[in-house]
């Protein structure tokens, strides 16, 4: 099980763009992927869940992976969130 | 149960008493909006009866004091230098606010101590009982635990089921086929349950997301927009629990389903069936009929119960007579029936 906290760095926020990029994501591991966001826990791989997080910027987001993939589904997450989404 | 282990609960800590304006109580600010920032850290309220006539022993500070007839006839039965020792005896606590019932008023320089204080006076029409009673349920709603599950919950003939399973099982596309068969959506992905009274778990759907829902290579739907209001509502009492899972030959699925597995949800047990999923196989109409069996069994019908009653009856039978296959041989009809 890794915990980690990631913060939003791109102007926008998550919006529906970025939430299909983690999603896409975080579907392509075995792994179980939580988003934590003020104590409601969300599915990484439901597109609906992630935008529920409405996270804009600055916003800070703590990622709990659980799964036998779970090193390499958390560098990828973590450069995803720290690249800004490619914006 | 994994996806159940993992739910994470969510509870309020405290309201400001600015918050309680809100409830259907009707309550007015008596002294200019003061103490309205005051926090409320406890769903209890409290008559401070007691606590004014000098037993400050066990006075539950931290709840909302309630004035009605006893407090307010009893401060004026006193002489205004007793009134205010009697009030003191609460304001050297930090109490909340204080709530007086029946349009009743604090005597003016009680109502100047408790500004002074820092302390919200509040006033409702109601009288004591009922005013009591809508805060008892207010407060409740507010310090109820939440938590946000993983899943599509859908109303089936007035059952609510809540489909879990790993994402990409297919709960949102039951969900959408038990729409399109007349049944309504409350929440799809993202549930937030919430604990009411000891027993009591209501599902509904965030404000953002709400009857918004994501089918696999078409993208976000607008359930509300495609199939009407009818199709959906918004919330919903957790009744079942259906669980989708890809069928494992090493587990041992229910076959009689006299025994009830429930899960537990912030210690509410919850009746679960665990559906193997395999091709061919009707999830839509099964979770329509998970709905009426749970419907008989509430009114008191228990399908496993009453054929295991027979085939017991039977072999009572059995034991006196003749084969065990031997088959009636002429049905008596009501009619003569030749078809």
């Amino acid at each position: 099980m890794i915990e980690q906290l990631v913060e939003v760095v791109n102007r926008a926020g998550i919006h529906t763009r970025p939430a299909a990029m983690i999603v896409k994501l975080a579907a392509k591991f075995k792994s179980d992927i939580y988003l934590v966001r003020d104590g409601f826990s969300i599915n990484a791989k439901s597109i609906i869940g992630v935008m529920t997080l409405a996270a804009e910027q600055g916003a800070k987001i703590f990622v709990k992976i659980d799964g036998q993939d779970e090193q390499s589904a958390a560098d990828e997450l973590t450069q995803l969130f720290a690249s800004g989404f490619g914006e | 149960m994994r996806a159940l282990e993992n739910i994470q609960i969510l509870r309020q800590e405290k309201i400001p008493v600015e918050s309680i304006l809100q409830s259907p109580a009707g309550l007015v600010c008596l002294n200019d909006s003061i103490g309205l920032n005051n926090e409320i850290i406890s769903k209890s309220l409290y008559r401070p009866q007691l606590a004014l006539a000098g037993f400050i022993e066990l006075f539950s500070n931290h709840s909302v004091q309630i004035f009605g007839n006893t407090e307010i006839f009893y401060l004026k039965s006193l002489t205004s230098e007793e009134r205010i020792v009697a009030f003191c005896n609460l304001l050297n606590f930090k109490i909340p606010c204080i709530i007086l019932t029946n349009n009743h008023i604090l005597e003016p320089e009680l109502l100047e101590l408790a500004s002074k204080n820092g302390i919200a006076v509040l006033s409702t029409p109601h009288d004591t009982t009922k005013t009591i009673y809508i805060m008892t349920e207010y407060l409740d709603d507010q310090f109820a635990p939440q938590a946000v599950v993983h899943g599509s919950f859908v109303d089936v003939y007035g059952v609510g089921i809540l489909f879990m399973g790993r994402s990409g099982i297919g709960k949102s596309e039951v969900a959408l086929d038990l729409v399109e068969r007349g049944h309504r959506l409350v929440a799809d992905d993202v549930v937030m349950l919430t604990k009411k009274k000891e027993s009591i778990l209501m599902g509904t759907g965030t404000n953002l997301v709400q009857h918004f829902m994501e089918i696999r290579g078409l993208g976000i739907i607008d359930v509300r927009q495609m199939f009407g209001v009818r199709s959906i509502r918004f919330q919903k009492r957790l009744e079942i629990i259906v669980e989708l899972q890809e069928f494992n030959p090493d587990v041992d699925y229910t076959r009689i389903g006299q025994e009830d597995e429930p899960s537990n949800i912030m210690d509410v047990q919850i009746s679960t069936v665990k559906l193997p999923i395999f091709p061919g196989k009707n999830i839509t109409v099964i979770a329509e009929v998970v709905a009426v069996h749970y419907l008989l069994r509430t009114y008191g019908y228990n399908s496993a119960l009453k054929f295991s009653e027979r085939l017991q009856s039977e072999i009572n039978r059995k034991s006196k007579s003749d084969s065990p296959f031997q088959f009636k041989r002429a049905v008596p009809y009501i009619q003569p029936d030749d078809e």
